[in-house]
């Protein structure tokens, strides 16, 4: 990145995919091994871009550990989306960051830790995931929770079982619409949180969820439900951005940007605003 | 620094054109009534120093509606033709309004981890001139948002008219450079012309103070706007606002754009910003399969509220100042008659005025 590109903040840089990855029908991830590093925090984003067309905010789903092989998953949803679906290995995107805040690890020294992801939401947990296993000798607890439509949506499923390997560290998901054969548990994403208080210690605990809005309302209530206070539970708030630095103006609940302030916010600092969710 | 200096019709008349520089916007006399415009392009327009403020304001000259902010290759960025290109210019004429949205500006655009290289530019090599208003126009309420009609600070010249000439306060260095180039034209002021300056000021003071009938924007109203989102005031405000972002474009610190791409050349590709409107539906639009819940402000309700807010409670979280300078232009661009200072006014529940 030269001088000239940092000065300039709506000039992207490019960025050659190395490879893409199916992860579920409608999902895929994206990766780049840069030449230079973007170095990120768990829960920024960066704004991945297809030359011509446009860009779309996303948290990398990759290790920050590890800048040089950065990793987007993305879900087919729209204009930009349908045309990364379509590129191959070799292929140009451009690439801005990164933004945002990201995720108050710092905070989860000592703590019980609770992930919660909804469908393709498990991607930019999954940064913080990789940050989390890296540092279990700290924390006390990490309780990782996901859902997602049918078994065929479950991202990541590669992954799961190592996860749940390392020490301190449990791992649930559940689908809704269970196919034949499937032994496992069925039910919104909500349904697995009913035995937090006693799988984690609550008033000592940290709640970090992502995925569609209405999964993260009922997340919310629940987890208030169980005992969390608003100040423990953290939300990716992902909305439409666009120039990604806090000045187009599009992404606020209330006066925060959630460019800028979040995306991933503290529900006690959003809950009395207009349209939250 | 504040120096006042004394000029005649023909003294300040020379001190205009004093003012060089490559760009010279300045408020002028049209047949429609005063406009900003770009000076050297009607060079035989007047600079308007005696009526009301201008129905547009000089947002234009700083975030244009459209402009080019990088170009790209799949090669990587270019950083030659990305880069804000920017002569000196002068804006002339500003009310004292105008220079509040530009200090409203600069912090959305100049402060903050993230700076706007282009409106960094246009800014840095910039001559401020601003005039007193002793015309007031009938939707002015500065006075109901913290401001006066006229200004004692952000300028680098301001201009007071008199019945007989003008005074002329220096703010910065970059005014005394223009002020010492017809040092000649200019004398001291005496008591009497300083205290017809008073009781002009004054004047208009009563004036808009009268017209905004006891509106003052207060914490109280602050407080009022976030627990009244779904008041009935709102609701009345939606049923007649037609949508057309009339009021966003006119307003002098409405900021949000929107940034696209398209194909510039062979193998070239451009980053292009425009103005957006918070009140359009697809604003915040997000992708997503049909029947998701595609906006986070769905209703117009919603998005007359936000803007409401954004302006009154959500800036001095954000920046510390209003984002709403008093100058009234959106009660004339309004096609829905909407008239900011009564909807302020209902909803503090005084209907009074």
């Amino acid at each position: 990145m030269t001088q000239a590109v940092e000065a300039n903040p709506y000039a992207p840089q490019v960025a050659r995919l190395s490879r893409v990855i199916d992860e579920t029908p409608t999902i895929k991830t994206f990766c780049f091994d840069l030449e230079q590093p973007l170095e990120f925090r768990a829960g920024q984003f960066v704004q991945l871009g297809v030359p011509g067309l446009g860009e779309a905010p996303f948290t990398p789903s990759s290790s920050p550990l590890d800048p040089a092989h950065l990793e987007v998953t993305v879900l087919k949803t729209g204009g930009v989306t349908d045309r990364l679906h379509r590129m191959a290995e070799g292929e140009v995107c451009t690439l801005r960051g990164p933004y945002g805040k990201g995720y108050p690890v710092e905070k989860l020294v000592g703590r019980d830790v609770v992930v919660v992801g909804g469908g393709v939401g498990l991607a930019p947990l999954r940064a913080l995931i990789h940050v989390l296993l890296s540092m279990t000798d700290r924390l006390n607890k990490v309780v990782i929770k996901n859902g997602a439509r049918e078994s065929a949506e479950l991202l990541f499923r590669r992954q799961y079982q190592e996860w749940a390997s390392h020490d301190k560290v449990t791992f649930e998901m559940t689908i809704d619409n269970p196919e034949p054969g499937w032994d496992g548990h069925v039910g919104v994403v909500t349904t697995i949180l009913d035995g937090l208080p006693g799988e984690v210690s609550v008033p000592n605990a940290y709640a970090f969820s992502c995925g569609p809005e209405v999964m993260l309302r009922f997340v919310t209530f629940t987890l208030l439900e169980k005992g969390f206070k608003p100040e423990q539970i953290y939300l990716s708030m992902n909305r439409r951005m666009s120039c990604g630095i806090g000045k187009c103006g599009r992404c606020n609940i209330g006066p925060y940007y959630l460019c800028k302030d979040g995306p991933d916010m503290c529900y006690a600092q959003i809950k009395d605003y207009p349209n939250v969710f | 620094m504040s120096k006042t200096l004394f000029f005649s019709e023909a003294g300040l008349t020379r001190l205009l054109e004093a003012v060089k520089a490559s760009e010279v916007y300045a408020a002028v006399r049209r047949e429609r009534g005063p406009e900003y415009c770009h000076l050297q392009k009607v060079p035989e327009a007047e600079v308007a120093l005696r009526e009301p403020r201008p129905s547009a304001s000089p947002k234009a000259f700083l975030q244009p509606a459209r402009e080019r902010v990088a170009v790209y290759t799949n090669e990587g960025f270019d950083a030659e033709a990305s880069c804000p290109v920017c002569e000196d210019r002068a804006l002339v004429g500003l009310r004292a309004c105008d220079l509040a949205a530009i200090a409203y500006l600069d912090k959305v655009f100049r402060e903050g981890d993230f700076k706007d290289p282009f409106y960094e530019a246009r800014r840095e090599n910039e001559l401020l001139i601003s005039v007193d208003c002793v015309g007031v126009h009938e939707n002015c309420f500065c006075t109901a948002v913290g401001g006066r009609p006229f200004a004692e600070s952000g300028f680098d010249l301001n201009i007071t008219p008199l019945r007989a000439g003008y005074l002329v306060d220096v703010g910065t260095d970059k005014g005394q450079a223009v002020v010492d180039q017809v040092a000649d034209a200019a004398s001291e002021p005496t008591g009497e012309q300083l205290k017809e300056r008073e009781e002009a000021r004054q004047k208009s003071v009563d004036q808009v103070e009268g017209q905004a009938g006891g509106l003052r924007v207060t914490d109280r109203i602050q407080k009022l706007l976030l627990s009244k989102q779904d008041s009935n005031e709102l609701s009345e405000m939606a049923t007649r606002c037609v949508e057309c972002s009339a009021c966003t474009f006119i307003c002098p610190t409405c900021h949000c754009f929107y940034l696209y791409d398209q194909v510039g050349g062979e193998e070239n590709f451009e980053r292009i910003r425009t103005w957006d409107s918070c009140i359009m539906g697809d604003y915040s639009r997000m992708a997503g399969p049909a029947g998701a819940k595609p906006t986070p402000r769905p209703s117009l309700r919603n998005r007359c509220a936000n803007r409401l807010l954004h302006k009154y409670a959500f800036s001095p979280q954000q920046y510390g100042m209003l984002g709403c300078t008093g100058c009234g232009r959106c009660i004339e661009a309004c096609y829905g008659e909407i008239d900011i200072r009564e909807v302020l006014r209902e909803l503090s529940g005084d209907t009074s005025g």
